[in-house]
């Protein structure tokens, strides 16, 4: 007897049959294919108590409420507010992805100072101790008004104390980014007789003709906007674009007039032409309610006929005819324009010209009409700041800009002429620069001019939030809380029919070292001492906002996130106007009968015309597109990291150029390499581009892709007002 | 003791697209609702998950006449000529993808999901996404996903849910009220919800009270690729004949179909 | 020469152990059939024993929680049983396990002397650090339960799928499986459940008791894949 391996064979055949009836074999395949579904490095969010908190959304002037889904103390969606006046629970891309900025890798953490190029953390205190002793030393040596601002908004508390700062210091050189809000209030003053904002009643238009407009592209407030027009297709109201390009909003309208780009004012021009030759007007109100209608009348009929018209435009005579007949015809019309979403003002020769084609009708002031808004919401007055007599004799210094001075009287802010003034040496030169709520690197035309004359500022202060490409260029950055971490009141003009105050909560804690900029402001003021000081006796910003709401509002705002003024009624035409005579007064035909602005540029070497055009896809402001915008970017716009140009196919096969092609696109602001898309929906000879890629900061999901269209497009001033008029510039592109 | 059973639903979509503007909030909308994650370089669409997408269509005339319109294209949930033959639960090997009948959805479980991707190229709308990669966040960013909808792993199959994990909730909260009803308005998908220009309808295709009832029986409403009989539940409308005829394809000079009526 | 003679015997010797080694085989089958049948029952047994008595307590660690906690003290302390702690909130969402700020109102400070107590308070509320249970019932993240569709809907006690915990004065020891990274409760701690049986609802929570529950409650078989209840109820 043996044992041999017969006996392991039986001993394993016994194994396997035991193994076989036992659940260990079974337990492990089951358990297995649970290991193969346990990804632990793919995060499991933890769960919680939902909260959602009305706050105001202030990536935009829109006014959008939102309301942030939180779950425990995270945030992990905003969305728009329901019940609220503006949007009625519709947000638009950039709102909806904001929580990517707040948790972003790319917020500033704490105060940071640069020392030989490299950031170092300092403290609140000796960051804000090194600009009051900055400032100190310029009032001391008479420089006050060598201490300049560039700021991102007129109106809120905010806005409010760095005007107050300006005064009691000294310095006339605040100013605020422009936008066609400007150019159209400028219009109100000079016609109407009081400097307001424009309201559009566009849920009560029947016909609505934009010059240019992108309604749906993000013009005003984008939301509002996209409700009113979803509206009007359900009212069956007419919607006509005048536009060189097949836009969103062109796509969306009735009528699509591909004009030739800058020739918008001719239009207005011809339109008003046919309806005083055809004595379509409203005629009450131009017998009883305006001045200086013979005169503009006589030039108008004089320079503008509609044959001329349509030579420069490009738009057919009939065409002119038709829709001048048409828009006067409707019960209310309303005419409307600012290019794409109307970041540039705009000529005032344009934005004057639409304005006359709507008192024509008689819509100022009516239902579907203009109305005049005020210009802020009521607040709870301020004491007057009492100048000291360095500041008072530092304020009467002339702005750098030229705003308010004898070439550009009627200007308020012209930072777009900031950086031409710097870099010719004119005026005393710049010694210390906040940048607060503003992205002037970035968003001003003429990126590499805008770049030379900030180097050559000795000292930039930036109030960020993320490190742009203005807070990498400055000096000292102070970050302010992330718009979802801090309080503000956020007043609502940007064409809405009644005013709108909003009020921004902190949804959350702040994540980081970080400070609001109201209380930076106050912080500096009281350090700088005596008047100064005196002018900001608030505890700290929240006291200063809750004492300037009062506590009817401060109450309404917490609850409801929003306050509306429904006392407010617009003035209708019939009980006239706010100008010495209270009449509508013509403008002065000097100003209007003259050639448009033009693109610059000299036509042989720059053949064709470049044009920026705006999307909701792509946020062309001082904020940065999150990824999720980034990621709904066509391929027809951005291709990895080359951005692409639209041209149309007629230009495409002048040029030898095929779709995807590789090219380089230049201007005589700059040059770079892009690719092509064709596309029927643009007019032949021009290339459209898209604003908001072209970041040089920022996260790795936005930096370094595409190219900036201010790059390739400088400013051009408006010969009536020193706005910026650029609605272009000449361009080649060539094969690569 | 069985419980008492519930009138079956169909959820579906009318989608206006005379009123989309194309701005892609709805994408957004979905992407943050349901942790859709994000990569570096988004430019290739192929691979670039997006459980809505918006496609620009074109009439494809020359300058001028050029006319162009947007089409957001969530998952079509799919029914089939009979029940529940959708294109992508017929060929899934795994049982990762079904077809609930009590709603109508077309469930994706992702654990499930070995990744063959049958499914995707069955879909005839594109309208499910691989995982050629792990999910990764941005050091911090992480905090946005929600609890409510699983992240997805390198490997596996995604596509639109109509927001399930929100008929999920609603129905918690009819519970908690000892209650099974379940109002139009409190179970909405993300991008019905977010779309600014209301062009978005959302609800029961077979109840008379829901919006979308009325809607799908509009005169210019279609649906895309009629005739394969996948029998979808998303209703687009447009007043354009263009549009309508871009919805499926059509021999040159073959007049517009018109809809095989299922859901009525 | 006696090498080759050697060599020729070794040669010899060999053939006759090979026709020996022929013959004896027959006999060692006969004979060893006792040892291969022997070798059989030994395996087998052993191979039982270790399948069902050793792999089981090798599949699982044992792990303990952060500090101990006496459910049945804290029964005595409130009105409204399980639901004071464990709530529904007006969502219909279920809050489940605590978090520190329910505990803090009464253990700002240390309550009693127990060592737990000591713990509880001076590692987790002083610090304001939530404690890191480890749950018992922990689904895996694709699984959507509905607390108020068992509860408020079907009526369910918390003990037809918690057990007594209730009841218990301390925690029991978490098991870990080692290979899923789940609680042994989910997959039943009786040998039996191993084998997809159980006693008690409570036993065992895997998919297939959810479905085959579903199925002989609802009667739902609307999932067209596997004719039982829908994926999406229970996933998400």
């Amino acid at each position: 007897m043996k044992i041999d391996r017969r006996c392991f064979l039986s001993l394993g055949i016994g194994a396997a049959a035991g193994i076989t009836l036992s659940p260990l074999p079974w337990k492990i395949t089951d358990d297995l294919s649970i290991w193969t579904q346990n990804w632990p490095w793919t995060p499991v969010p933890p769960d919680g108590k939902t909260i959602n908190k009305k706050s105001a959304c202030q990536l935009c002037p829109g006014g959008c409420g939102i309301a942030v889904r939180r779950i425990d103390k995270r945030v992990v969606k905003i969305e728009g507010l329901k019940g609220h006046p503006v949007n009625d629970g519709g947000l638009c891309t950039l709102g909806l992805s904001a929580a990517q900025l707040l948790y972003s890798p790319f917020r500033i953490q704490a105060p940071v100072k640069k020392v030989n190029g490299k950031w170092r953390k300092i403290s609140w205190d000796d960051a804000l101790a090194t600009i009051t002793t900055k400032m100190t030393e310029l009032r001391e040596e008479g420089k006050a008004h060598t201490v300049a601002g560039i700021i991102g908004g007129e109106r809120g508390t905010v806005s409010m104390l760095w005007q107050r700062l300006f005064k009691a210091y000294g310095s006339p050189n605040l100013m605020r980014n422009t936008s066609m809000e400007d150019a159209y209030s400028l219009v109100l003053q000079k016609t109407q007789g009081n400097r307001v904002l424009p309201g559009f009643d566009f849920e009560n238009a029947d016909f609505v003709l934009s010059f240019g407009s992108g309604l749906i592209d993000g013009w005003g407030s984008p939301v509002r906007m996209f409700r009113a027009l979803g509206d009007m297709k359900n009212r069956q109201a007419k919607f006509v674009q005048v536009e060189p390009r097949l836009s969103n909003t062109a796509a969306k309208a009735d009528q699509w007039l591909p004009i030739i780009p800058g020739t918008e004012a001719l239009l207005a021009l011809g339109l008003i032409h046919v309806i005083l030759s055809e004595s379509l007007y409203q005629v009450r109100f131009v017998e009883q309610h305006c001045e200086g209608f013979d005169n503009f009348k006589k030039m108008v009929l004089e320079t503008y006929p509609p044959e001329q018209v349509a030579k420069a435009t490009g738009i057919k005579v009939e065409t002119i005819k038709e829709l001048g007949r048409e828009f006067a015809r409707a019960k209310n019309p309303l005419a409307v324009c600012g290019r794409g979403q109307g970041l540039t003002p705009g000529s005032f020769q344009e934005t004057a010209a639409v304005h006359v084609l709507n008192a024509l009708t008689g819509n100022l002031g009516e239902k579907g009409g203009v109305l005049a808004m005020p210009a802020g919401p009521e607040y709870e007055e301020w004491p007057e700041v009492e100048p000291d007599d360095v500041a008072a004799e530092a304020l009467q210094q002339k702005r750098l800009d030229g705003a308010g001075g004898d070439e550009f009287p009627d200007a308020g802010d012209l930072p777009t002429r900031l950086a031409q003034v710097i870099n010719t040496g004119k005026g005393d030169g710049i010694q210390l620069l906040f940048i607060s709520g503003a992205n002037p690197v970035y968003t001003l035309p003429d990126t590499k001019a805008v770049q030379k004359a900030l180097a050559a500022i000795p000292f930039k202060v930036s109030f960020a939030t993320h490190m742009d490409e203005s807070a990498e260029m400055a000096d000292l950055i102070l970050p302010n809380h992330c718009f979802l971490e801090r309080y503000e009141d956020v007043p609502v003009a940007a064409g809405l029919t009644s005013p709108i105050v909003n009020l921004a909560v902190p949804v959350v804690k702040p994540m980081y070292n970080t400070k609001h900029v109201g209380d930076s402001i106050i912080a500096i003021a009281q350090a700088l001492g005596d008047e100064i000081a005196d002018a900001f006796s608030w505890e700290n910003y929240k006291t200063c906002l809750k004492e300037t709401l009062g506590d009817e509002k401060w109450e309404k705002l917490t609850e409801e996130g929003y306050w509306v003024d429904e006392e407010f009624k617009p003035v209708p035409w019939k009980e006239g106007f706010k100008s010495a005579a209270t009449k509508f007064i013509f403008p002065d035909p000097a100003r209007l009968n003259h050639p448009p602005v033009s693109a610059s540029g000299d036509a042989k070497q720059f053949p064709l015309t470049l044009i920026a055009c705006d999307s909701m896809r792509l946020a062309g402001g001082a904020v940065g597109s999150p990824p999720f915008l980034i990621k709904i970017t066509p391929d027809s716009v951005l291709l990895k990291e080359d951005l692409v140009v639209e041209i149309n196919p007629a230009t495409a096969a002048d040029l030898g150029l095929k779709e995807g092609a590789q090219a380089v696109l230049a201007t005589p602001k700059g040059s770079g390499r892009v690719r092509v898309h064709l596309d029927h929906g643009i007019r032949p000879g021009l290339v459209a581009m898209a604003r908001g890629l072209g970041h040089g900061a920022h996260d790795k999901y936005l930096a370094g892709k595409g190219l900036n269209t201010n790059a390739f497009i400088g400013p051009v001033d408006d010969p009536d007002s020193g706005y910026d008029a650029a609605w272009g510039i000449s361009a080649s592109l060539a094969k690569a | 003791m069985k419980q008492e059973q519930e009138k079956p639903k169909k959820f579906g979509m009318v989608i206006d697209l005379d009123k989309c503007t194309g701005c892609g909030a709805c994408m957004v909308a979905c992407m943050a609702e349901n942790n859709v994650p994000f990569k570096e370089n988004e430019t290739n669409k192929l691979d670039s998950i997006t459980w809505m997408r918006v496609y620009k269509l074109t009439n494809n005339k020359p300058f001028p006449m050029t006319e162009v319109c947007y089409l957001p294209r969530p998952c079509q949930h799919c029914e089939g000529l009979h029940t529940g033959h959708s294109p992508c639960v017929s060929v899934c090997p795994a049982t990762a993808t079904d077809y609930d009948m009590e709603t109508g959805i077309v469930s994706q479980i992702y654990t499930r999901c070995f990744g063959c991707r049958y499914c995707m190229g069955a879909c005839p709308y594109h309208a499910r996404y691989f995982n050629w990669w792990d999910p990764v966040w941005p050091e911090g960013m992480e905090k946005m996903l929600s609890p409510n909808v699983s992240p997805r792993m390198r490997g596996v199959v995604e596509k639109c849910s109509f927001c399930f994990h929100r008929y999920q909730a609603a129905k918690d909260k009819a519970f908690y009220k000892e209650t099974r009803a379940i109002a139009e308005d409190d179970y909405q998908t993300a991008c019905t919800q977010a779309c600014p220009a209301g062009a978005i309808t959302f609800g029961d295709l077979d109840n008379k009270d829901h919006a979308v009832y009325k809607k799908k029986q509009d005169p210019n409403a279609f649906r895309l690729l009629e005739r394969l009989g996948t029998n979808t539940k998303v209703y687009y409308l447009s007043r354009k004949e263009w549009v309508r005829k871009a919805g499926d394809n059509y021999l040159p000079g073959e007049g517009l179909q018109k809809p095989r009526r299922i859901h009525e | 020469m006696s090498t080759a003679d050697d060599n020729e015997r070794e040669v010899h010797g060999q053939e006759t152990d090979a026709d020996g080694g022929g013959h004896d085989s027959g006999t060692t089958v006969r004979e060893g059939g006792g040892f291969v049948l022997l070798f059989f029952i030994i395996g087998f047994a052993a191979s039982l024993v270790v399948g069902w008595l050793i792999f089981p307590n090798l599949l699982y660690s044992q792990k303990k929680q952060p500090f101990d906690f006496n459910h049945a003290l804290h029964m005595g302390e409130v009105d409204n049983g399980c639901e004071s702690c464990h709530f529904f909130r007006e969502d219909g969402t279920y809050s489940g396990v605590p978090k520190l700020a329910q505990c803090v109102a009464c253990h700002e400070d240390v309550q009693g002397d127990t060592q737990d107590e000591t713990i509880f308070v001076e590692k987790y509320v002083s610090k304001k650090r939530e404690v890191p249970w480890r749950v018992y019932s922990r689904q895996p993240d694709c699984v959507f339960f509905s607390h108020a569709a068992h509860v408020k809907m079907a009526k369910m006690d918390c003990v037809t799928c918690h057990g007594h915990i209730g009841e218990s004065t301390s925690l029991p020891v978490y098991e870990e499986n080692r290979l899923t990274g789940y609680s042994r409760d989910i997959e039943g701690h009786h040998l039996e459940n191993l084998l997809c049986l159980k006693k008690n609802t409570a036993d065992r929570m895997k998919m297939d008791d959810c479905a085959e529950c579903h199925l002989e409650k609802t009667g739902r078989k609307t999932s067209v894949q596997t004719e039982k209840d829908g994926c999406f109820v229970c996933h998400k």
